[in-house]
């Protein structure tokens, strides 16, 4: 039986693409503001899975408010500013990513400081998409109401068994309808070889993304769930890019030296397990290095494949857009989500799933509807719940979260009692 | 041989002596004030007095609970899912579902016929402090927490307290006594309200073993439970100490090597 350490860092891999990560998102952020400052190019704000595409075949610099919402989740500044968009109406009870940035921008706080950055840069335009949820159309119309800026955005469909084509036209049509309010804005007419490219780049970083996340098929991973939160920054506010593309052949090369060299992440791994739903932002490397003192390598998540669109096609730009915003998992119903998991737990070799159920992420927390009890009974796959939130660490309980942990790794274990006599005497 | 196990809970600290063929010679509850050391050191003081042993002849020490890196002499530290399910296994040794009841998370715990845990679950994070609300009712109904079990066997109904989170069940409480239930229907109340919880958990199969704090002071929630799943519900001996016993049995697994 395991000893529970004090869980240490020294455990954990890594990465030398990371000095590049981090030069390409420094470059990000401050270009962005730039553009905003300077009124050098136009500046969108979207969502994380929304039609970035279009802006980007239009020239408009892009930010997403759901990186900066990470960022004040992982910075743990969440925490001391969500009461102020509480107190506005609102509720904690709905996304703490709304939360978390509202309240940063209202107590003009936010991690973007090390940056050079005031805060989030102003933008001329937000456009949503509410494929994954509802929330990010009220998170951004408080932003137009605020600054009297046009809010553009797909109502999309969600709980979707199969996507049809006639959901996948209805997409179509309403991404065609916003392009007018997306060139007046940018003062130019979209481009048809723009999208085009911009499409195919997205497709490529989908692509090369994809194989970064599927090298951890290998044993030991080379990629723990918890690195790739941070490697995904670019798939996320760099899709459509060349620089994201460049980025990812970096990382997948250094991921096959790691597969060669049989270089795990962490270096001991003696059981791989899968992370369904949010992370939990601020205790991210409290999390990384726990499992790591356990042996336990957390190899494969839905929420980093949430950027992998293999739906893209340039040749038919706006409606493989449009499947592409569709077939994503927070979209469908519980039948596909469960036969994605089962196939998931399948390929990665895993030994258990982790389901992280978020307080105010119902639409990504996939254990409300019984499908953690159906998947355990199906795939005989062990599974593991962690109550907690993406950034509101008032729903997480260390302690709670750490015995269920030890305690589900001892499960996995699969201990059997020696047969010692006596008892009760 | 000798060895220890010890669980720090939120409400008690237990520490269980058990010799060289697992035979418990030793065990004492302390209630949780203070520091957890402290606690730790009156538990396991007790328990060794009643051996008749020395703490030096201790071959290994395992510790569980809420406050098990609080045990410096701990050779082990484990899991109370794994504690819980190593002792209440040792009394059946048969597959079961183990119900922890203790001061903070209650646990549903299914273990196979061999003792493994095949699966756990604990009670979401706002409905903890189950035990410990049981104690707050108390105080509330001005009576030691020992008498409410007597207080809810006088009852002829119950007061409803039906809210998950054990602060907002504690207002209900004084809510209910402004009404004038009489502090046996409220005792009663809490104790339903209590087994409610439980089955919310996780789905429940025969023989179904109840272990911890609770079962000890107040049976009242276990007849409860069992009323309202219609299932066999059952006590192991000396409840409280299961997770020390379990953990004392993976102590002396520790020191046979």
């Amino acid at each position: 039986m395991p000893t529970v350490n004090r869980p240490s860092r020294s455990a954990e891999a890594t990465f030398r693409s990371s000095a590049r990560l981090k030069e390409l998102m420094a470059a990000h952020f401050t270009g962005v503001d730039r553009a905003a400052r300077e009124k050098s190019a136009p500046v969108a704000w979207c969502t994380s899975v929304g039609p970035v595409e279009l802006l980007r075949a239009l020239g408009y610099q892009v930010f997403f408010p759901e990186n900066h919402g990470a960022l004040l989740g992982a910075s743990r500044v969440a925490g001391e500013v969500m009461g102020r968009a509480h107190a506005l109406g609102y509720s904690p009870d709905i996304c703490s990513y709304l939360t978390s940035d509202i309240g940063a921008y209202l107590a003009r706080k936010s991690p973007l400081t090390r940056y050079g950055l005031s805060g989030a840069p102003r933008p001329d335009l937000l456009l949503y998409s509410t494929n994954q949820c509802r929330e990010v159309r009220d998170w951004f119309e408080f932003y137009g109401r605020e600054w009297n800026l046009p809010v553009v955005g797909v109502t999309s469909f969600r709980d979707l068994g199969e996507v049809e084509d006639s959901h996948v036209e209805a997409i179509t049509r309403q991404l065609e309808g916003l392009i007018p309010a997306l060139e007046a804005v940018a003062g130019r007419r979209l481009d048809a070889p723009a999208l085009e490219q911009a499409v195919e780049r997205s497709r490529t970083c989908s692509d090369l993304w994809r194989d970064c996340l599927n090298s951890s098929a290998s044993r030991p991973a080379p990629l723990s769930f918890f690195d790739a939160t941070i490697q995904m920054g670019p798939a996320v506010v760099l899709r459509g890019t060349a620089e994201a593309c460049d980025y990812y052949r970096l990382l997948k090369a250094e991921l096959s030296e790691r597969v060669t060299a049989g270089a795990g992440a962490p270096h001991r791994e003696r059981f791989r397990l899968y992370w369904d739903g949010m992370p939990i932002w601020g205790r991210l490397r409290d999390l990384s290095t726990l499992f790591a003192s356990l042996g336990t390598s957390v190899v494969a998540s839905t929420y980093c494949n949430s950027w992998v669109f293999d739906a893209l096609d340039p040749r038919d730009p706006l409606r493989s857009m449009a499947r592409a915003s569709l077939e994503l998992f927070i979209a469908r119903a519980e039948g596909p989500k469960q036969r994605y998991l089962e196939r998931m737990a399948h390929e990665f070799s895993v030994d258990g799933l982790v389901f992280h159920d978020a307080r105010t992420c119902p639409n990504n927390s996939n254990v409300r509807f019984g499908l953690a009890q159906r998947l355990r009974r199906a795939s005989h796959v062990p599974v593991l719940v962690l109550d907690g939130d993406l950034n509101d660490l008032r729903c997480f309980s260390d302690e709670q979260a750490r015995t269920n942990i030890e305690a589900f790794v001892e499960q996995l274990e699969g201990a059997v009692p020696a047969t010692a006599g006596g008892g009760h005497g | 041989m000798v060895v220890a196990g010890v669980d720090l809970g939120t409400e008690c600290v237990k520490t269980v002596v058990v010799d060289g063929d697992g035979k418990i010679v030793g065990r004492a509850t302390v209630p949780t004030r203070g520091y957890f050391q402290d606690c730790f050191q009156e538990a396991t003081g007790t328990a060794l007095q009643e051996a008749k042993v020395p703490a030096a002849q201790l071959a290994a020490v395992c510790a569980t609970g809420f406050a098990a890196s609080c045990v410096p002499i701990a050779s082990q530290a484990l899991s109370e899912t794994l504690c819980h399910a190593r002792g209440a296994w040792h009394t059946v040794k048969k597959e079961m579902t183990v119900v922890d009841i203790g001061g903070r998370d209650p646990k549903v715990i299914h273990v196979d016929a061999r003792g493994a845990v095949t699966a756990s679950r604990s009670v979401r994070k706002c409905a903890v402090g189950i035990g410990t609300f049981l104690m707050f009712a108390s105080r509330h109904l001005d009576v030691h927490p020992t008498r409410l079990m007597d207080l809810a066997t006088s009852a002829a109904k119950a007061a409803p307290v039906g809210s998950y989170c054990s602060v907002f069940s504690e207002v209900e409480v004084i809510e209910l006594l402004r009404q004038g239930s009489t502090a046996g229907e409220i005792a009663l109340g809490c104790m339903i309200s209590i087994a409610d919880r439980i089955l919310e958990i996780d789905h429940l199969e025969n023989p179904i073993y109840i272990t911890g704090g609770v079962c000890e002071y107040f049976p009242g929630v276990v007849k409860a439970l069992a009323e309202r799943s219609a299932l066999s519900v059952e006590i192991l001996p000396e409840p409280i100490l299961a997770g020390a016993f379990g953990a004392a049995l993976y102590a002396l697994d520790q020191a046979r090597g």
